[in-house]
Parts: structure tokens; C-alpha cells; sequence
């Protein structure tokens, strides 16, 4: 009776140190965080648009179809780096794409669209980034899929990458069904 | 080394050790109402930085800590209280902007098993006292 209670440590240990090892092994980012805005209403913003005379409404924007919200600034690298992908939604997608303007300079942005070229359908200005902390982020670049009536699916944090590219159309192929 | 300069250097170590109150929250961010800063600073302590991940904002010279250091100073000023505060920054980061994770039926397990482990580990112990002792 002792000696087949011993065994229980053993398998125990073997356990604990399988799961570790699963852990390690299945393809996991664990400093990644899924947002707290998950299945959510949009938070409601009012913002100067960079392009547009008139201001940006979040409660008129968000409705009917599936949009990607990207937090942008000319001075951060990684957005350049994603900007190819940013543009190929909504070119090749047809996917309307709001990008809002993280603590940025206003020339420098209308300056890079021009040059970069231009995805968005409206760039609304957080000039002190409060539209941003409303939204959870942390640090940009961060995109989100918004489906219809504003509700908040998924939100990638940094730059999206030719992998993170297929994972999101491929999660707003299934929001869609 | 003779004893003195021990005695200075780790006098030196202890000053440092105990002064260790960072000061971070930059001048122009300092609530004037005394009462008001402590209670931002006392809030600041318990909230993560996001970027940083294991300092507070307190202690954090990111952009985003300086921000919600900033945020926390506003809302005490409109006159929220502290549970008020702490709804704001959990709704928009989730329970993990708090560096200390509140007591929840999820959490059950995170704050309670020590304690289990705990009594397994002493009643086992007392188990096999008594065991030996009989022999």
C-alpha cells in the first residue's frame, strides 16, 4: 500500500513539468494581453480629423460593417513597417479603415499619407493621446476589428507582420459568416 | 578595509535603501492640494505600467505612466474616489493594470491555495512525527 502511494509524486512531477513543457512548446506570446474591450461597445469620442473639415463622431462612424481602427504616428517606426498591410486592407480588401493619430505632429502625418499613401477613410487627431487610453492602448501600433454596431472583436498590439496580416482577414472572414 | 569605511559604506547602502521613495511624478504633474497628491501617489503605487509591466506608474518615465499619472490627478480634482478611479483604468486595461490582483471567484485559486498547500504540507508533516514516534 506504502510503496504504490510513492508513485504518486512521481506522476505528480511528470505532470506539472508536461505542461510546462507544452507551454513552452505551443506558439504563445505570454506578454500578450487580449483587451479588456473584447465584445464591447467602441468607447465614444469626438476628434479633429486630419483630413476632413468637419469633426469625427465615433457614434456615426461605428454601425453597419466590419472596420479596422489602426493608432498611428509618424514617429513610430513599426507603423511604417505595417503600413504596406494597412494599405492592402483597404485596397485590396475593400476594408474600411479608421486611423487614429497618436500624439502626433498634423503636418508631419498629412506629409507621410501623402508620401506612404493614404488607407484611411478618416484619420481622427488625438493630440494627447486620451482617445488612446480610452481604448485600452498601450502602445502603438495597435489595430482593432470593429463588426457592425461598434462592437470590438480582436485587437492586435504592434505592427501587424505577413502573419498577423492573414490571421485578421481570416478573423473577419468568420465575423462575417 | 578598516571598520570605519564598512561602517560608512554600508551606512550609505541603508540611506539609500530607505530614501528609495522614487520621484518620477514630475513637478508640473504635483496636485497643490497636499492631501489630493498623496492620495494620487497612494493610487499610483498600486497601478501597473503597461509598457514597463513590473514598476507602478509611480515609478515609470513612460509616456503612458506620465499620462495616467495625469488622469488620476484630474479625477481627483473632479472629486471621484479611489473605487471610482480604479473602475476607470481596469474598464479600459483590465484587472491587470492592477499590480495587485483583487480577490475574485477567479482569482480564488491564486489567493487561497498557499494557504492549502500550506496545511497539506503540516498536516503531512504532523502525520509522519507522530509515525516515527511510535517507532
Amino acid at each position: 500500500m506504502k510503496k504504490q502511494l510513492l508513485i504518486i509524486p512521481s506522476i505528480l512531477f511528470v505532470l506539472i513539468l508536461s505542461t510546462f513543457f507544452y507551454l513552452l512548446i505551443i506558439e504563445r506570446n505570454p506578454s500578450e494581453l487580449p483587451s479588456n474591450l473584447l465584445n464591447k461597445n467602441v468607447p465614444n469620442f469626438k476628434a479633429e480629423s486630419l483630413l476632413k473639415n468637419e469633426n469625427f463622431v465615433s457614434s456615426k462612424e461605428f454601425g453597419n460593417e466590419i472596420i479596422l481602427v489602426n493608432f498611428f504616428a509618424t514617429w513610430c517606426s513599426p507603423c511604417r513597417d505595417e503600413h504596406v498591410y494597412i494599405k492592402r486592407f483597404a485596397n485590396e480588401k475593400g476594408i474600411r479603415v479608421i486611423g487614429i493619430n497618436y500624439k502626433d505632429n498634423s503636418n508631419n502625418a498629412i506629409e507621410w499619407l501623402k508620401n506612404l499613401g493614404n488607407p484611411y477613410s478618416d484619420v481622427p487627431i488625438d493630440k494627447d493621446g486620451r482617445i488612446a487610453i480610452d481604448w485600452g492602448v498601450y502602445g502603438i501600433p495597435e489595430t482593432f476589428i470593429v463588426k457592425s454596431k461598434g462592437i470590438i472583436k480582436y485587437r492586435h498590439v504592434g505592427p501587424i507582420t505577413k502573419k498577423i496580416y492573414k490571421k485578421i482577414n481570416l478573423l473577419i472572414r468568420e465575423i462575417e459568416q | 578595509m578598516t571598520n570605519k569605511t564598512f561602517i560608512i559604506i554600508i551606512s550609505i547602502f541603508l540611506i539609500q535603501f530607505f530614501l528609495n521613495s522614487s520621484y518620477t511624478v514630475e513637478p508640473d504633474e504635483v496636485l497643490e492640494n497636499q492631501k489630493q497628491e498623496l492620495r494620487a501617489r497612494d493610487i499610483s503605487k498600486n497601478v501597473r505600467c503597461m509598457i514597463c509591466q513590473n514598476q507602478s506608474i509611480d515609478e515609470s518615465n513612460a509616456p503612458l505612466a506620465k499620462d495616467l499619472r495625469i488622469i488620476i490627478r484630474d479625477k481627483i480634482k473632479e472629486g471621484n474616489n479611489d473605487k471610482e478611479i480604479y473602475k476607470f483604468l481596469t474598464d479600459r486595461y483590465g484587472d491587470f493594470i492592477l499590480l495587485k490582483p483583487p480577490l475574485k471567484l477567479s482569482t480564488l485559486a491564486l489567493w487561497f491555495l498557499p494557504f492549502i498547500f500550506f496545511i497539506i504540507g503540516f498536516f503531512i508533516v504532523f502525520v509522519n512525527n507522530k509515525k516515527s514516534k511510535k517507532i
